[in-house]
């Protein structure tokens, strides 16, 4: 029930933090913010996929929501992802990690294995997110540098709201 | 039974996965119902509370007043200027002075929500239904066109940006009169392509461009921008890169572009159809 509570909690900041930081920054069409795939990245480890998967949906929906995108766009990206999540976490985390139930966070994995889950995990979500976006592979190759760029970005500031709200309430 | 057989909660798992996934792509292709959801109902007020709040931050104080009062101004200018140019097309008759009527009248709005930074930008409007706005009016500012009208509802209208990768606006080059649809790549929210200019046209660097006028959304030469870059496409066409005059990081005031012979327009095409 307690870890329940945390779900909502991170799920609701993280809502607002994305809200306010796509308001707010704007540095052109080359660079979409998205910090969200932060909480489905963070719901704790043994949580069944199906559960992942309504989870990633209602945050992609509020997403697209309340920041006046195209309704489905986040949402399907965001599926995908809580569809691999524990595959790649799996492939990034140690043994034991996988027994207790935990939330894969930065205290938990450390830096550089956390860099790295945010970074593959992102990889996808924006993969998938600029093939919704342009509906298909024809505007793919012209969106690369655009995907680079996000994909830089948005794990830098996942590395930074990770650290500065949720690191030290869990260690 | 249900969730012992591993097989089977894998098949339930990409069963719910493939249904939420056509549902969101579903969403996707049928936006404009939401369109209407977004701007009717309790939210707006939430949101047009929200966003003021951050975008007035960057302005200040006293000049919005002023902006206010240059705005009526300007539209009553613009409203007078289109009813004298219908005037001089009518020539002197007495008949033709009483009988005409403006071609575009404009409504002032101001923008709630604005963005730039996507690939399918929208904008939101404090006008809507109440104040005469309906589906597919254009809508411009004094530097340039910023998009169409995609749904109303009373008191809100939901704009489809100019930065928009599926939205094109018929343009035309000054002196040399070529036209072309100007397009918006999703590049920078400064630039947009003038396409399949004919590659015999002389145009040079620094030329302004317009609107065409050969829609019925936006009046002729409203100003857009001007010529930067220019690039052959397989050897017959021209394509322009074209610096917007408009910044859509600090619009605020827009008009909306209200035609007053669309009605006639549309049923004088309809009749020819009819004909044909």
């Amino acid at each position: 029930m307690k870890l329940r509570g945390n779900i909502l909690i991170s799920f609701v900041t993280l809502l607002l933090v994305q809200i306010m930081l796509s308001g707010l920054v704007d540095f052109g069409p080359l660079l979409f913010i998205a910090v969200y795939p932060l909480f489905i990245f963070t719901l704790p480890i043994n949580t069944p996929v199906n559960r992942l998967l309504l989870w990633a949906f209602a945050m992609g929906l509020a997403v697209d929501y309340f920041t006046n995108s195209i309704m489905g766009l986040n949402s399907s990206a965001s599926l995908v992802m809580a569809l691999l999540q524990p595959q790649i976490f799996k492939a990034v985390s140690r043994k034991g990690d996988l027994e207790n139930q935990i939330r894969p966070g930065l205290a938990q994995l450390g830096y550089a294995k956390f860099a790295l889950y945010a970074l593959i995990l992102l990889t996808i979500h924006h993969i998938f997110f600029s093939m919704a976006e342009s509906l298909g592979f024809t505007h793919f190759i012209y969106n690369l540098p655009r995907l680079f760029v996000s994909i830089a970005v948005n794990t830098l500031l996942i590395m930074l709201v990770e650290y500065s709200l949720f690191y030290k309430l869990m260690r | 039974m249900w969730g012992r057989s591993p097989i089977l909660r894998g098949l339930a798992t990409i069963i719910l996965f493939l249904t939420l996934e056509v549902v969101s792509i579903l969403f996707i292709a049928n936006d404009s119902v939401f369109q209407r959801v977004k701007i009717s109902g309790a939210l707006m007020y939430f949101k047009s509370g929200i966003s003021s709040a951050t975008s007035d931050v960057r302005y200040y104080f006293g000049l919005r007043e002023k902006n206010e009062v240059l705005i009526n101004e300007n539209q009553r200018l613009r409203e007078q200027l289109s009813l004298y140019k219908a005037k001089a097309e009518m020539g002197d008759t007495l008949e033709g002075f009483l009988s005409v009527t403006p071609d575009f009248t404009y409504i002032p709005a101001k923008i709630i929500s604005n963005s730039t930074n996507k690939l399918n930008n929208y904008i939101i409007i404090n006008r809507g239904r109440k104040h005469g706005i309906q589906k597919d009016m254009g809508v411009i500012s004094p530097e340039g066109v910023v998009g169409v009208v995609s749904s109303v509802s009373d008191n809100y209208s939901y704009i489809i940006s100019f930065l928009n990768i599926n939205q094109s606006v018929s343009a035309r080059i000054e002196p040399s009169g070529a036209f072309g649809p100007l397009v918006w790549e999703g590049r920078s929210s400064d630039y947009a392509t003038l396409t399949e200019v004919p590659y015999h046209i002389r145009v040079s660097i620094g030329d302004t461009v317009f609107t065409s006028g050969f829609s019925t959304l936006y009046p002729p030469d409203v100003p857009l921008g001007t010529i930067r870059r220019s690039s052959v496409i397989m050897g017959s066409y021209h394509n322009f890169q074209v610096k917007l005059f408009q910044n859509f990081n600090s619009l605020r005031y827009v008009s909306v572009v209200v035609n007053n012979k669309q009605n006639e327009l549309n049923q004088f095409l309809k009749e020819n159809e009819a004909k044909r």
